[in-house]
Parts: C-alpha cells; structure tokens; sequence
C-alpha cells in the first residue's frame, strides 16, 4: 500500500488503461480495460444463454432456467404495467439493460486492487474492472434509448411530437386567445419552448447515464478511500479497514442491483412516454 | 472519465449484446414460458369442464333416480288400487253367487214340498177314499161321494 500512496495517490487508481490514436486529441483515445470487461460480461452472457438455450424444458423448470425465468418474468411485468402498446423489443431491451448493468456493477464486489494486480503482472499501469464506472458505458446506453425513444416518437406520432417541441409549455397563448397581440407573443415564445423542450429531452439521457455512473463512481471511489485511510494504518487499521469494506461491499452490491433496476425502469419509462397515444 | 471511442465501442458492445440476448435469451425463455402459461391455462379450462360435466352427470342421475323413484311409486299405486278392485268385485261375485244359490235352493225346497204336498193329498185321498169304501162298502157307491170326501180332504189339507 505504502508506495502506492506516494506514487499518486487516488486519482492514480481512477486511471483507465488508455491506447491513444491521436494524442493531441482526446476523443480519439479507447479504454481498453473497458472494453475488455463489457466484452468478456457480454461474452459469458451470450454463452450462458445458449448452454441454457440447449437444456430449456416447458416441463417444471429448474436451477438456472429457473431463475432466469424468474427474471424474465419480472421485466415482463415491468414492462406490461408500464406501456400502453405491445411492443416486441422493449421487454429484450429491458432485460439486457438490466443484467448487463448488473453484472457489471457486481463486478465490484471484487477486492478494488485484484484487477489492477493482475493486470499489472501483465505489464499493464493501470486496469479499471468496474466498465460501469467509466462514463462512456452509461452515456453509451442512455444514447442508445434516447435515440430509440425520439425513433418511436417520429414513427408513431411525428405532428404530436414536433408540434410538442414547438408550442409546449405556451401552447395556451398561442393557440388559445383571439386577442392578435396575445397570439403574436405566442409565437414570439416558440424558440423559447423549443429551448425548453429541448433541454427537457437531452436531461433524459444526461440524467440516466449520469445517475449510474456517479453511484458506481462514488462507491469506488469510498472504496479507495477505505484502503487509503485505514489499511494503511497498521494492524488495527487492517482490521477496521477489512470490516469497513467489507460492510461498504454489501452495501454497494444493493446499490449496484438498485441503479440496475432504476436503469432499467427508467427506460421502460422513456420509451412508453414515447408510445403513449397523442393526446389530440 | 472522459468521453471517447469507447462510447462508440460500447455501443457496439451493448447493440451486440441486446441482439444476442433478443435471441438467445429472452425469446427462447419467452416463448417457453408463454407456451407453458398457455398449456397451464389449457389445463384448467380441461379441469374445470371435466368439474362441469360431473356436476351435470350427478345432477342427471339424481333426476333420473327421482324420476325412477316416481314411476314405482305410481305402479305401486296403481297394483293397490287395482287389487282393491279385483277384491271388491270378487266379494259382490261371491256374494251374487251365495244369494243365487239360496235363491235355488229355497226354491227347490219349494217344489219338493208343493210335490211332497200333492202326494200326501193323493195318498191321503186314497186312504179315505180306501177307508170310507170299506165303512160303506156295501151301500155307498164311490163315484158318487168321491167328490164330496176330496172336497173335505181338500179343505183339511189347506188347514193343515
């Protein structure tokens, strides 16, 4: 611990495994360590999906199958009580959203220097194993819905939606009186309900990538924190040090499994606003 | 905690990923659990028809045990009935038949005393006619008080 404390301290650890195109540039840069994990999750979800897919029966289910139904179960009631239409892809969507997430968070439950132990025995500086704690995955997804939910909302109900973009909140002045100077305020304040529409639609996505990463940030970085300040400090530390996580790795497990579901829900959310029936 | 490739990587990572699971995961499981949700619902219409038609069958049989149970009382009914009419008809026969031979045989003791009667009137005839020929033997000719000893006999015999 000692050398790492005066090599950099935390932010040392918060540093991902960088490969650079283009180092006066910072977007062209990957994570690989991201990368790396997110693949190797979706990897071992995709093969438990097809070592299921080979053994499922419409007998009484056990053991995994199971479970998995279970969880199926529960998105699909998510789902259904949520959204006015039946749609085909939501409940796949949610599912994914939801264990992908998951696992990713649960990730976390691992000792906080295992990963970049062992990517150091490999040469690497540095390895971040949680992908959820590197904004790009959050932001990645929360795109992903944004852009599905402005998709359905053009495809179901383009006129509904445009015209909500243009005369919300002050639809009722501009459509509403006969009084011409009335009318013509109203349409003075199209650009400013554009504005604000606008910003109302781009919170979504900012407000879901961000309320996942910032959980998952913080907790590692309370984990940090908890290695610095007490495994540090001799025996007695190391014993506070080892409850104190220990308490922290539980409570981060419910937090993980939480922003997962919140996710998850929230995009069930977002997209029935979506298919909701135009009101006029 | 910068924005960089890796969010497009990570699109590409999740877009896979929801692709895969679509179809490896959640539609395989979906289907699986529709089907079974189906055949359990199957399962209990079947039941709850196969309750229906006990319920029909059993309230059948009542109403034929009812049924059954009426038709007897009504023979039985109908046989009590009936045997009281064949005793009554055989007490008036027997009764009819009782009185006729009364009837007959009153009448036989009839005749046999009106003939009994007209013997003892010829016997006793006879006799007096015989007893009163040997009194008068001698004198009195018998055809002519013969009719004057029948008209005695005659009128003692109605007295007697």
């Amino acid at each position: 611990m000692a050398q790492e404390a005066h090599s950099g301290g935390i932010a040392e650890h918060l540093q991902y495994w960088t490969y650079k195109f283009d180092e006066s540039n910072p977007f062209m840069q990957i994570h690989l360590d991201t990368m790396l994990t997110t693949i190797l999750v979706a990897a071992g979800l995709v093969l438990f999906a097809k070592w299921l897919g080979k053994r499922l029966t419409d007998g009484v289910p056990s053991g995994a199958q199971n479970f998995m139904e279970s969880v199926i179960g529960f998105v699909d009631d998510t789902v259904k009580d949520n959204f006015p239409t039946h749609n085909p892809l939501i409940a796949p969507l949610a599912l994914t959203i939801f264990v992908f997430i998951f696992l990713c968070n649960t990730l976390d439950i691992l000792p906080a220097f295992l990963a970049h132990h062992i990517a150091g025995l490999f040469g690497l500086e540095h390895y971040r194993q949680v992908p959820t704690n590197d904004l790009n995955l959050p932001a990645a997804m929360a795109v992903c819905v944004f852009l599905l939910a402005i998709y359905y909302e053009m495809k179901l109900k383009p006129a509904h939606f445009i015209k909500e973009l243009l005369f919300q909140p002050f639809a009722a002045l501009l459509l509403g009186s006969k009084n011409p100077v009335v009318k013509l305020l109203g349409v003075a304040l199209i650009p400013l309900n554009l504005v604000l529409k606008l910003v109302e639609e781009v919170a979504k996505p900012l407000s879901l990538s961000f309320r996942l990463f910032g959980n998952m940030f913080a907790g590692e970085v309370i984990f940090l924190l908890i290695a610095f300040l007490l495994l540090g400090g001799g025996a007695v530390g190391m014993v506070a040090g080892f409850f104190v996580g220990l308490g922290w790795s539980a409570f981060h497990m419910f937090i993980g499994l939480l922003q997962a579901f919140i996710f998850m829900i929230l995009t069930v959310v977002y997209l029935s606003i979506a298919h909701q029936p135009a009101e006029h | 905690m910068s924005i960089d490739l890796t969010f497009i990587g990570q699109i590409v990572v999740f877009l896979t990923l929801l692709a895969l699971l679509k179809k490896y995961l959640y539609g395989p499981l979906h289907d699986l659990m529709e089907q079974r949700a189906a055949k359990i619902a199957e399962g209990l219409a079947a039941a709850d028809a196969g309750k229906e038609a006990k319920a029909k069958a059993e309230a059948e049989i009542a109403r034929q045990l009812q049924e059954a149970r009426g038709k007897a009382q009504e023979i039985l009914t109908a046989a009590e009935k009936r045997a009281a009419a064949i005793e009554e008809e055989i007490t008036n026969k027997a009764r009819v038949e009782a009185q006729q031979i009364v009837d007959s045989a009153r009448e036989e003791v009839q005749a046999e005393l009106n003939r009994a009667r007209q013997q003892l009137r010829q016997e006793v005839a006879d006799i007096a006619l015989l007893a009163a020929e040997r009194i008068l033997d001698e004198e009195l000719d018998a055809k002519r008080h013969a009719k004057l000893i029948d008209k005695v006999v005659s009128q003692e015999i109605g007295h007697a």
